[in-house]
C-alpha cells in the first residue's frame, strides 16, 4: 500500500471515533506462541495413518495404544486427540468453552519468523501494510470510549508489534513494580516535574511519558489489596504463569483492561522436539496448566474474557533428520471464551500432503486466513462493528467460532 | 561501596603484575587517576541551543562522553579522533582492562568454559560487555561490537551457547567488528556458538533424500547478508543449507570446537543465487557460499542501510546509504571505509538528538556522564533485565530491536535507575555528585540558582529550551539544594528527561 493511502487510512481512524463500537468491558487476552508451534502434535490427527508414517519418532501415540497410559493422546472425537499434556484444558473443551480452528495461517511465503510474526501482529496481508498493529487499530476504534492507561498491557519487557501505534500501552511483568522509587519520601513532587518535562517533548516521548505517569496513579490504588487467585487456582511457576496471574488481577480490578498480550517462547523445535514427552511437551504443559488456572481463577468473569492463542506458522508435517520439524504453514488456533461453538475442531483438515517449493516452506495447507479468526473475535466478543476498520480491504470468511444469537 | 572498592584495589594489584606496565609508579598513577573519580577539576558547559557536534559524535559513535572527553576530543579534532578510533589496537586501554579483564571465563577456550557454572558464565559475559562499554576508550569498537552482537545475535540460554559465546565474542565479533564483513560472516558461520544457536551442527546429509536443517541457512540470507527483500528464493535457502551440511562440534577432546565431517556433507553440485558451487567442494563449500552472499549487491545495501540506521537515523537517508554501500563494494566489504563515510557525512552531523537510546545505551551513558564507579554487578544487570535489554538475552536471531517503539514502555525503569544512581542507592554504581557539581561550577550556593540550566547543558550537550528549563526549574525551586538528596533528585530528573533519552 503506498504511503499516502496508509496515512489517509490512519487519518480516517482518527476522525471517526468510536461510534462503531459498543459493549465495552471485555478483555481480549492474546497469547502468542513464538517460534512457530507444531500444533499437529498438540491436536493429534490420530486417525490419519500418514501422520504416524511421516513422524516416525515424534508422533504422539494413538489414544488406544498405551491404554490411557501417560503417553497416549486424549481422544476428542473419531479423528482428533489432545496431546497428553493438554489434559488440563480437556474439561474446558468438553464444556464447550474452547474451540480449535484448524488450518489457519497467513499468505506469507517467506517462512521467516520475523516477517510472519510482523505481518500477523500488524494484521496485514503479505507485503501490504495497513499501518501499526492490529490491536492498536482496534483500540483506536475505541477512542472516546474511556481508554485508560491500563487499556493495553503487555506482559514482559517489550511492547509487541501488535500494539504498535496503540494509544497507550504498557509493558510490565507485575503490577507491584509500577512505582517511582524516589530518593526522598515524596514521589509526587517528582511525578509532577516529570509530567511537566514530558509535556515539553515534541517527539515520540511525550505520549509514553504521560501514559506512564497516569498508570502510576492508577496502580497505586490497586496495589493496596493483596491478591489471592479464586477457586484454589494454581498458576504454573513460570514467567507465563505469573504473567497470566497478573492479567487476571487486572481483569478483576476493573481498571479498563481491553487488551492483554503475553508470549510463550521456545516453539522453534527444529531439533529433538520430542513427542508425548520432551521439549515441546514441556511447553504444552506450561501452556495448558496456565490457561486452565486462568480460566478457573476468572470463573466469575468468564463473560468478560476471551483468550486467543496463535503462533506465526505451523511446522512441516514430516520430521527432519534431527528429530525435529522445520518451518511450515498452517496451524491450529485456539479460542477460550463463553458463547463459542466450542468442544469441536472447527475448520477442515487439509491432509498431510506437502506443497511444492513455489509456495515457500510447505506444511499443512492454509485454508483460513488468520484475520478471519481475529475478525470474528473482535466483532463477536469485542464489540467491533466493522472489521474493515481493523483489517482494511479484507473480506473475512465466516468461521462460525461463536454462536449466533 | 567500600567492599567493591577494596576488591578492585586488590585485583588491580594482581593484574598489575601481569600487565606490561613500565613500573609500579605508572600503575599507581593510572589507578589514582581513576580513583580520583575521573572527573576533572573543571568541566566547561555549553551554552549553545544546538547539540555540540563533539557531544553528538561521542554519543553516537560510542556510549556518550565521560567527564573530560569533550574537551580532549575538541582539542584533538573530530577527524583525528575518528581515525584514532578506527585503529583501536593503538589506543591504550589499560584502565578498562583493569576492570574488565578480571573474568577468567572470558579468555578461555570454549572447552574450558564447561568447567564453569552457567550463572558464572552469564554474569562474566554480561559484566565484561558492560564494563567495556562503560570504560573502554575504544568507544567506536564497542559500539560496533554492540551492533554486530545484535546482527549476529546469539541467545546464550539456548543449548550450550553460554559455554561458547565468550569465544564467539572474542574470535568472531571483536576480532572482525572493524575488519572485513566477509570474514565476519565466515567466522560467524563456523562459530561453535552459532552452530548451536541456529542448529548448524545438526545440519547433515543422512543418506539419499536426507533433509537438511535450514535454520542457519535461512538466517544467513535473511538477516546476516542479503536481507529479507534481498532477492533470494526458498530454493536458495535449501541449496545454502546443503552447502553447510557436515559441520559438527567435538564432544570429547576439544569439546566445543567445530570440525568438518565429510561423511555428513552433501557433496553434490549446488546453485545458490544463480552461482554454481561445484560438486566435491567439501569444507570449502561454506567459503564459496559466504563469498557469493557477501558479494551480492543486496548485501551491500542491507549492511550499509543497517549501519546508517544505527549511526544516523532509523529511516536511513537513501543517498547516504547508497554512498556507504558503494564503499562496501569498492573495498570488498571493509567496515572502516563505511564508518568513515558515515561519521564524516553531513547527514550524520545534522542528525543530533533524533534517535532514542535503547536501554543499554541509556544505562551506559548515565554511568559515563556521571563518571560512575561500577564493577557491573548483579544490581546493574537487574536494571538492564528489567528494561528488557540484558546482554545476549534476546531469544530470536534478529537481535534486539533497533527502533524506538518497542522500548517506549521502559521509561519508568529508566527513571528509577536515574534516581537510584544519583542518590547512590542503586547498589550498581557509585558516583561522586559533589565532585561533579563542583566541576560544572555549582559548588557555591550563589551559583546553584542556575543548577537546572547548567546540569541540563552538561548532560544533554545543549542548553535547555525555555519550556524544558521551566519544568526543571520549578522542581529545583521547591527543593533545598543544600540538601544532598535534593541534588540527587535534580540530577536524576535531568537524566530522566526526554532529552537525555535521546541521542
Amino acid at each position: 500500500m503506498p504511503h499516502e493511502s496508509r496515512r489517509q487510512f490512519l487519518k480516517k481512524l482518527a476522525l471517526n471515533p468510536s461510534k462503531l463500537v459498543s459493549e465495552p468491558g471485555t478483555t481480549l487476552v492474546c497469547v502468542f506462541l513464538r517460534g512457530g508451534a507444531d500444533t499437529l502434535n498438540m491436536f493429534v490427527p490420530y486417525a490419519d495413518d500418514t501422520y504416524y508414517k511421516i513422524r516416525p519418532t515424534i508422533a504422539v501415540p494413538h489414544p488406544k495404544k498405551g491404554k490411557n497410559g501417560p503417553d497416549s493422546s486424549l481422544k476428542l472425537d473419531d479423528f482428533y486427540a489432545f496431546h497428553p499434556k493438554l489434559s488440563a484444558l480437556l474439561p474446558i473443551y468438553k464444556d464447550g468453552r474452547m474451540a480449535i480452528v484448524q488450518a489457519v495461517g497467513t499468505d506469507n511465503p517467506t517462512g521467516s519468523h520475523f516477517e510472519t510474526q510482523d505481518q500477523m501482529e500488524h494484521g496485514d496481508a503479505y507485503r501490504k501494510t495497513a499501518g501499526g498493529g492490529w490491536l492498536a487499530r482496534y483500540l483506536r476504534t475505541r477512542f472516546g470510549n474511556s481508554l485508560t492507561p491500563l487499556s493495553a498491557v503487555s506482559i514482559g519487557p517489550i511492547i509487541p508489534e501488535s500494539l504498535r501505534g496503540a494509544p497507550g500501552a504498557s509493558a510490565i511483568s507485575s503490577i507491584d513494580e509500577i512505582r517511582i522509587k524516589a530518593p526522598c519520601e515524596n514521589p509526587h513532587v517528582l511525578s509532577k516535574a516529570l509530567s511537566n518535562l514530558y509535556k515539553t517533548d515534541v517527539g515520540v516521548l511525550s505520549a509514553p511519558g504521560k501514559d506512564t505517569l497516569d498508570l502510576l496513579t492508577r496502580v497505586e490504588t490497586l496495589r493496596a489489596k493483596e491478591y489471592k487467585p479464586a477457586n484454589g487456582s494454581e498458576y504454573p511457576d513460570s514467567g507465563f504463569g505469573r504473567g497470566l496471574r497478573e492479567i487476571a488481577r487486572l481483569v478483576k480490578a476493573d481498571v479498563g483492561l481491553d487488551v492483554a498480550c503475553i508470549d510463550l517462547d521456545g516453539w522453534d523445535t527444529h531439533f529433538v522436539q520430542g513427542g508425548a514427552t520432551g521439549l515441546q511437551a514441556a511447553l504444552i504443559e506450561t501452556l495448558s496448566t496456565g490457561l486452565a488456572a486462568f480460566d478457573s481463577d476468572l470463573a466469575d468473569w468468564r463473560k468478560r474474557v476471551v483468550t486467543l492463542v496463535i503462533t506465526e506458522f505451523g511446522r512441516r508435517t514430516y520430521e527432519n533428520g534431527s528429530l525435529g520439524t522445520d518451518h511450515g504453514r498452517g496451524f491450529a488456533a485456539m479460542v477460550i471464551a463463553d458463547g463459542l461453538q466450542g468442544g469441536q475442531i472447527i475448520g477442515r483438515y487439509p491432509g498431510l500432503k506437502e506443497a511444492g517449493w513455489i509456495l515457500g516452506p510447505s506444511g499443512l495447507d492454509v485454508l483460513f486466513d488468520y484475520r478471519s479468526v481475529l475478525s470474528e473475535v473482535l466483532t463477536m466478543k469485542m464489540g467491533l462493528k466493522d472489521c474493515k476498520e481493523v483489517f482494511p480491504g479484507f473480506q473475512p470468511q465466516d468461521m462460525e467460532i461463536f454462536k449466533r444469537s | 561501596m567500600k567492599v567493591t572498592r577494596r576488591d578492585f584495589l586488590a585485583i588491580s594489584g594482581l593484574i598489575g603484575c601481569s600487565l606490561p606496565l613500565s613500573g609500579c609508579s605508572n600503575l599507581n598513577g593510572l589507578i589514582a587517576d581513576r580513583m580520583g573519580g575521573g572527573i576533572p577539576e573543571k568541566l566547561p558547559v555549553t551554552n549553545d541551543p544546538q547539540i555540540d557536534p563533539v557531544f553528538h559524535l561521542l554519543s553516537r559513535a560510542g556510549f556518550g562522553p565521560r567527564p573530560g572527553d569533550i574537551e580532549r576530543v575538541r582539542q584533538q579534532g573530530t577527524k583525528a579522533w575518528i581515525e584514532e578510533q578506527l585503529e583501536p589496537e593503538k589506543i591504550d586501554d589499560r584502565l578498562c582492562d583493569l576492570r574488565a579483564r578480571r573474568f577468567e571465563s572470558i579468555e578461555l577456550d570454549p572447552g574450558m568454559c564447561y568447567e564453569f557454572k552457567r550463572e558464572v558464565l552469564r554474569k562474566d559475559l554480561s559484566r565484561y560487555h558492560l564494563l567495556r562499554s562503560v570504560y573502554s576508550k575504544r568507544q567506536l569498537l564497542e559500539s560496533m561490537v554492540e551492533f554486530f552482537s545484535d546482527h549476529f545475535n546469539i541467545y546464550i540460554e539456548k543449548g550450550d551457547c553460554i559455554y561458547l559465546k565468550a569465544t564467539d565474542d572474542r574470535a568472531v565479533i571483536r576480532k572482525n567488528a572493524l575488519g572485513c564483513f566477509r570474514d565476519l560472516v565466515l567466522a560467524s558461520a563456523l562459530s561453535p556458538a552459532m552452530l548451536v544457536y541456529l542448529d548448524g551442527k545438526e545440519n547433515k546429509k543422512e543418506g539419499p533424500g536426507g533433509i537438511p536443517n535450514e535454520n542457519y541457512a535461512r538466517e544467513l540470507l535473511e538477516l546476516h547478508t542479503l536481507g529479507v527483500d534481498g532477492g533470494y528464493t526458498q530454493k536458495d535457502v535449501y541449496e545454502a543449507a546443503r552447502c553447510l551440511t557436515g559441520w559438527r562440534l567435538h564432544s570429547g577432546k576439544g569439546r566445543g570446537t567445530a570440525y568438518f565431517d565429510k561423511s555428513l556433507h552433501d557433496d553434490g553440485e549446488k546453485v545458490v543465487l544463480g552461482a554454481k558451487i561445484p560438486r566435491g567442494g567439501g569444507a570449502k563449500d561454506v567459503e564459496l557460499l559466504v563469498d557469493i552472499a557477501c558479494r551480492h549487491p543486496s548485501t551491500a545495501r542491507h549492511i550499509a542501510g543497517k549501519l546508517v540506521s544505527h549511526l544516523v537515523s532509523q529511516e536511513a537517508p537513501p543517498a547516504l546509504t547508497k554512498r556507504v554501500a558503494a564503499r562496501y563494494v569498492e573495498s570488498s566489504g571493509k567496515i572502516k571505509p563505511m564508518l568513515r563515510e558515515i561519521l564524516l557525512s553531513q547527514e550524520f552531523r545534522s542528525s543530533a538528538g533524533l534517535k532514542m537510546k535503547r536501554p543499554f545505551h541509556y544505562v551506559v551513558s548515565c554511568l559515563r556522564a556521571t563518571g560512575a564507579d561500577t564493577m557491573a554487578g548483579d544490581q546493574l544487570l537487574e536494571y538492564l533485565t528489567r528494561m528488557g535489554h540484558g546482554p545476549f538475552q534476546y531469544p530470536t536471531p534478529d537481535g534486539y530491536p533497533a527502533e524506538a517503539n518497542p522500548w517506549l514502555g521502559t521509561l519508568l525503569w529508566r527513571w528509577n535507575f536515574a534516581f537510584a544512581l544519583c542518590s547512590n542507592s542503586s547498589g550498581a554504581a557509585k558516583i561522586s555528585l559533589s565532585r561533579l557539581w563542583s566541576a560544572v561550577g555549582l559548588n557555591d550556593a550563589s551559583a546553584r540558582s542556575n543548577a537546572a540550566e547548567i546540569l541540563f547543558s552538561y548532560f544533554v550537550g545543549r542548553r535547555p529550551q525555555n519550556s524544558e528549563l521551566a519544568a526543571i526549574q520549578e522542581f529545583a525551586d521547591q527543593r533545598n539544594l543544600e540538601d544532598e538528596m535534593a541534588r540527587a533528585e535534580l540530577t536524576g530528573l535531568i537524566l530522566s528527561s526526554p532529552a537525555f533519552q535521546k541521542v
